[in-house]
């Protein structure tokens, strides 16, 4: 008998009236949401509606209110720790590589929480297989992350998020500053990544890309989950 | 060619405390980019803390020492609960230059007076840990302590370097330095680094602080004069790499000890400070008179 049983209904992602505040500032509301486990779930809306606050206090970077629940288990507000011990793992906006360790080191410290190696080595070993996802890192494995373009910059932070071997996977704006073409090539990345059986709920602005990989959309303004259910 | 060996000790031996603490200086600034100006106050606790121990208070020597490095060691721990937390976990307090420089000169402060109110104005030496008299080949002569200092500034490089280049824990402690937000998103605990480094390397430095008074004696304002000459160390090594922090104070000592040795010791402060403004020309960005890196 499981300790933590998991109620049929329960999606893999359930969010339960989150809220954020910055000061007198409300960014989210009182947003309630469900993925279900391989479903890719978008968040669209105009910039400053509070999409990228949701994304991450639900990865437990921001204070909030609400609750949070992985697979039926309940993450503690404002643990990021804890959020990716259970499986969700956030790519944020702007990506936030270490600018001056290798392509290398970025992709291995995706696995920091869940393999606890102590020689660099071994844990490159453990994760060299997301290499099979990204070939073209692999010619740039030795190049400073701060030195790659846009569009590698973009590959290391998914090739790190893969790492960690997400359940969950929280995307926050992937091709905000990306050229078109580029763009157009992240898309083609995660319509892979969504292909597999991983959740993943994606923060875009621009309801086109959204739509190239999500199942469903759901659309947030001034802090509220506005129009559940659009169809891709 | 007795006076250029002798000369090169005596420089390996100031180099070498000039790298220690500059590799101190170099590790944390990598986790947190926050410049330690009180390592220096550390040494000095560990110096004077130890000789009160063991020559007032009659306490083992071993004893003295352990209870100094674990005070040290807490007086970190709780500067980092009460101030480092607040400013750097919490989001209060100012930034940029302001957490640069002027969380640990304030520190720098409170402890310099702090010693100043428990100890006295005198000059301090702990006992060496190697007594005896001084190792001489030939006509070259090197005091024990002046071993001891070099074999532990080698010593120390070299267990930092291999441990920020090797392990994955020193990645991730590099990460917290390039990002807070990238190394928080993969579960790294960037203030339980900060901490865990912060706490090290004042023990560190009071550990050398021990090794080192029988040379040199220290006084409660030891402690600015021993950080700035870290701070030069370490600005050759970018204040982000211990091990190459304590091969360029080595190369300083050792170029201090020629120039004082062959032309006027008057020169060795000109030196140094030279090569400080030289880093301020030349890198400005690792004493955060840049803009900060994005």
């Amino acid at each position: 008998m499981p300790v933590n049983p998991v109620p049929a209904s329960a999606g893999a992602l359930e969010i339960e009236s989150v809220s954020v505040s910055y000061g007198k500032f409300v960014a989210v509301e009182s947003v309630t949401l469900s993925v279900a486990a391989g479903e890719c779930v978008a968040v669209i809306g105009p910039n400053g509606h509070g999409k990228s606050s949701m994304v991450t206090a639900v990865a437990g970077l921001v204070r909030r209110g609400g609750r949070v629940r992985v697979f039926g288990e309940t993450l503690p507000a404002g643990s990021p720790g804890a959020a990716v011990r259970a499986g969700l793992v956030l790519v944020p906006e702007r990506r936030h590589l270490y600018p001056e360790l290798t392509t290398r080191d970025n992709i291995m410290l995706g696995s920091y929480s869940r393999t606890r190696r102590l020689w660099a080595r071994q844990a490159w070993e453990d994760v060299s297989w997301v290499l099979d996802m990204f070939p073209e890192l692999g010619r740039l494995l030795e190049q400073k992350a701060g030195t790659l373009s846009g569009g590698q910059q973009q590959m290391v932070a998914l090739a790190r998020a893969m790492a960690a071997k997400p359940r969950i996977l929280l995307l926050d704006e992937p091709c905000l500053g990306l050229a078109e073409a580029v763009a157009r090539r992240v898309y083609d990345w995660l319509r892979v990544m969504a292909e597999t059986d991983m959740t993943i709920l994606l923060v875009e602005e621009n309801p086109v890309h959204a739509l190239l990989v999500a199942d469903r959309a759901v659309r947030m303004y001034k802090g509220l989950v506005e129009q559940p259910g659009v169809a891709a | 060619m007795s006076e250029f060996l002798n000369l090169l000790a005596a420089g390996l031996t100031s180099g070498a405390i000039y790298g220690i603490f500059g590799a101190c200086l170099a590790v944390w600034f990598r986790v947190c980019n926050v410049l330690n100006l009180a390592v220096g106050d550390f040494a000095m606790l560990g110096a004077i803390g130890t000789a009160e121990l063991a020559q007032t208070d009659h306490f083992p020597f071993v004893l003295a020492i352990a209870a100094t490095l674990a005070s040290v060691g807490l007086v970190a721990w709780i500067f980092d609960r009460l101030v480092l937390h607040y400013a750097f976990d919490r989001g209060a307090g100012g930034h940029g230059i302001v957490s640069v420089f002027f969380y640990t000169f304030g520190l720098s402060l409170i402890l310099e007076g702090a010693a100043r109110a428990i100890f006295s104005t005198d000059v301090y030496g702990a006992p060496a840990i190697w007594s005896g008299p001084a190792l001489t080949i030939a006509d070259f002569h090197v005091q024990r302590a002046g071993v001891l200092v070099i074999a532990l500034a080698i010593v120390s490089g070299l267990v930092l370097w291999a441990y920020l280049r090797f392990t994955v824990s020193g990645r991730a402690a590099s990460a917290c330095g390039e990002s807070v937000l990238g190394s928080r998103i993969v579960g790294i605990d960037s203030a339980l680094f900060r901490r865990r480094i912060f706490v090290g390397t004042a023990m560190l430095a009071a550990l050398f602080g021990i090794v080192e008074s029988p040379l040199t004696g220290f006084t409660y304002q030891s402690g600015p004069t021993i950080s700035l000459i870290g701070v030069v160390a370490a600005g050759f090594a970018a204040f982000r790499r211990p091990g190459r922090a304590v091969a360029a104070g080595l190369v300083i000592g050792v170029a201090e000890a020629m120039l004082g040795g062959y032309v006027s010791t008057s020169y060795n402060d000109v030196l140094l400070y030279a090569v400080l403004f030289g880093i301020i020309i030349l890198r400005p960005e690792v004493l955060g008179l840049t803009a900060e890196p994005a």
